[in-house]
């Protein structure tokens, strides 16, 4: 039971008007306790269909999915999740949109309700608790979105490209933050990204998919040392991986050398 | 702990940056509000100024077209007879209109959530709608009586199409994302709706509300014409029967004021109800805070 979240020869066919489309194949990895895990690859190779298969908003065609050793067959919910919008709700309060996920489970509001706040704390939204989300900007919002999908301690943080719709010094800012978060609470995440340095420098091991149809190209172990700092993503070793990885999607065919 | 003062710092600083020119800013937005409050009636007084002129230097005689200023004298006049007939019309009004909101907002509640249940029941629903009230009214008098229960029922026909229609749009209009978001966190259907859907339906079930409540009145003064003896359109019946123009317009301006009161107390509602929405913020008087970080 070493292992958080579990995919076995998972694959993953849509029907479509036009016929079969095959998303996934061939699937074959776990996420280990403790570990974050990024899931690296362009768009349209799969890398959403996994998040969705692992919180059971989607079955598998052959194989099997597994959350903390039982096999998904419902929505899973012991997680939480972060989506690349911040899914916040207009009308609830910064606060109100953390607690959310207290009142939705029905646990008791006011055991949580010192931690929403100290997690808004952590993320600097001190003295913002009782706004509301059009008076933040978007790094504020996403922010709120990941105190929402901690507020209740899951084990399995599963994040869709969370920093994909932000510009990116805030997009640093976030990352940074999130490793801080994870350095100091170290649950399993899955973190899906088209971001080659974001992938690295977050992760222990990063799973590079390749598309038509997704499957894993690799899995690049990260042995950088931790904490990261900004100066990581400046150092040789990071680099190297980045161009390994980068290799990696120019002997795939996605990128291209030279024209 | 380093990142965490960055956004508050940032706000900070954009507070600062606006605090100079703030006071000029807040006087410009106070004359523009102060414009735009006072704009829609420098428009009426424009109209009825014309009107007033119109009438007296082409001596248009007042059997065919009464000036404002004899419109308003009679309505002074004839006060109580308007206002007892006001507050029958308002009972009808009300009346239909509650019941409507009654009946539309669980059926849209419904349609919404069971897309069989909308494939069966909303094309019927729509061909019900191609029918013309006004044809139906008598109808209903033959049925219910001369007594205030027709009225009621037009009120209602006319009046809770909209609202289905505005509550329905209301409910789909949740995003993908919030719905998986209820469900990993194990949410009931009940809970989901109760807490997302409805508080999000709201803007649009408001919009439903007021075209509504406009149409309400529309609804009871058809009522009255086919079969009554009291309220605005019965009175306005008389007033052409008798070819009393200046009555019939007063009896018009009446049944415009009473829409439009019902119309701003649905409006004042949503405003109340609804401080965070799109549509109420700036009027809050609350700047634009999204920034780029």
């Amino acid at each position: 039971m070493n292992c958080a979240l579990g995919f076995r020869g998972v694959g993953k066919v849509f029907e479509t008007r036009t016929g079969s489309l095959r998303a996934l194949q061939g699937i074959d990895f776990a996420l280990r306790r403790g570990e974050f895990l990024s899931v690296l690859g362009p768009s349209g190779c799969g890398k959403s269909s996994l998040l969705a298969l692992a919180t059971g908003l989607e079955f598998p065609t052959e194989g099997t999915v597994e959350v903390a050793g039982r096999r998904v067959d419902r929505p899973v919910t012991d997680v939480g999740i972060v989506f690349q919008t911040d899914v916040l709700l207009d009308w609830r309060t910064v606060l109100g949109n953390v607690m959310l996920q207290i009142e939705m489970r029905g646990l008791d509001a006011a055991r949580y309700d010192g931690r929403a706040r100290e997690l808004l704390r952590t993320v600097g939204l001190a003295g913002f608790e009782q706004r509301r989300p059009y008076e933040l900007s978007g790094g504020m919002r996403q922010r709120v979105s990941i105190c929402r999908a901690l507020v209740h301690d899951p084990d399995i943080l599963l994040m869709d490209e969370p920093f994909g719709a932000l510009d990116a010094i805030t997009r640093e800012q976030l990352v940074m933050e999130l490793h801080r978060i994870w350095n100091e609470t170290r649950k399993s995440v899955m973190f899906v990204t088209h971001d080659i340095g974001e992938a690295i420098f977050l992760a222990d091991r990063v799973l590079v998919m390749t598309p038509r149809p997704g499957r894993i190209e690799e899995i690049v172990e990260v042995d950088l040392p931790r904490p990261r700092t900004v100066k990581t993503r400046e150092s040789a070793r990071f680099l190297a991986l980045v161009a390994h990885v980068r290799t990696l999607f120019v002997q795939a065919g996605i990128l291209q050398v030279s024209r | 702990m380093n990142a965490a003062h960055e956004p508050a710092g940032d706000a900070m600083h954009g507070a600062a940056a606006d605090a100079v020119p703030a006071r000029d800013a807040r006087g410009r937005i106070a004359r523009r509000a102060v414009f735009s409050r006072a704009s829609p009636l420098v428009v009426i007084a424009v109209i009825l100024i014309v009107w007033e002129l119109a009438v007296r230097l082409f001596g248009v005689p007042a059997y065919l077209l009464p000036p404002p200023s004899a419109i308003a004298r009679r309505m002074a006049t004839d006060y109580e007879l308007l206002a007892v007939n006001t507050w029958i019309t308002l009972g009808e009004v009300l009346a239909g209109f509650a019941l409507a909101i009654v009946v539309s907002i669980p059926l849209a509640a419904i349609l919404a959530q069971f897309r069989v249940v909308e494939n069966a029941v909303y094309p019927t629903l729509v061909a019900s709608q191609t029918i013309p009230k006004v044809a139906i009214a008598p109808l209903l008098v033959v049925w219910f009586g001369f007594g205030l229960t027709p009225k009621i029922l037009i009120a209602f026909l006319i009046c809770f199409f909209p609202i289905v229609v505005d509550t329905m749009t209301g409910f789909r209009c949740v995003p993908r994302e919030v719905i998986w978001l209820a469900r990993s966190m194990g949410a009931s259907q009940w809970k989901t709706f109760m807490k997302i859907r409805i508080p999000a339906a709201l803007p649009n079930i408001f919009a439903g509300l007021k075209v509504a409540s406009t149409l309400a009145v529309v609804g009871a003064v058809v009522g009255e014409f086919i079969g009554a003896d009291r309220g605005l359109g019965y009175q306005l019946i008389v007033a052409n029967g008798l070819m009393d123009v200046q009555l019939s317009f007063a009896v018009l301006v009446t049944l415009s004021l009473l829409g439009i009161a019902l119309y701003a107390a649905v409006d004042l509602l949503e405003r109340v109800t609804l401080p965070w929405h799109v549509s109420h913020r700036v009027a809050a008087g609350s700047p634009p805070t999204q920034a780029a970080s």
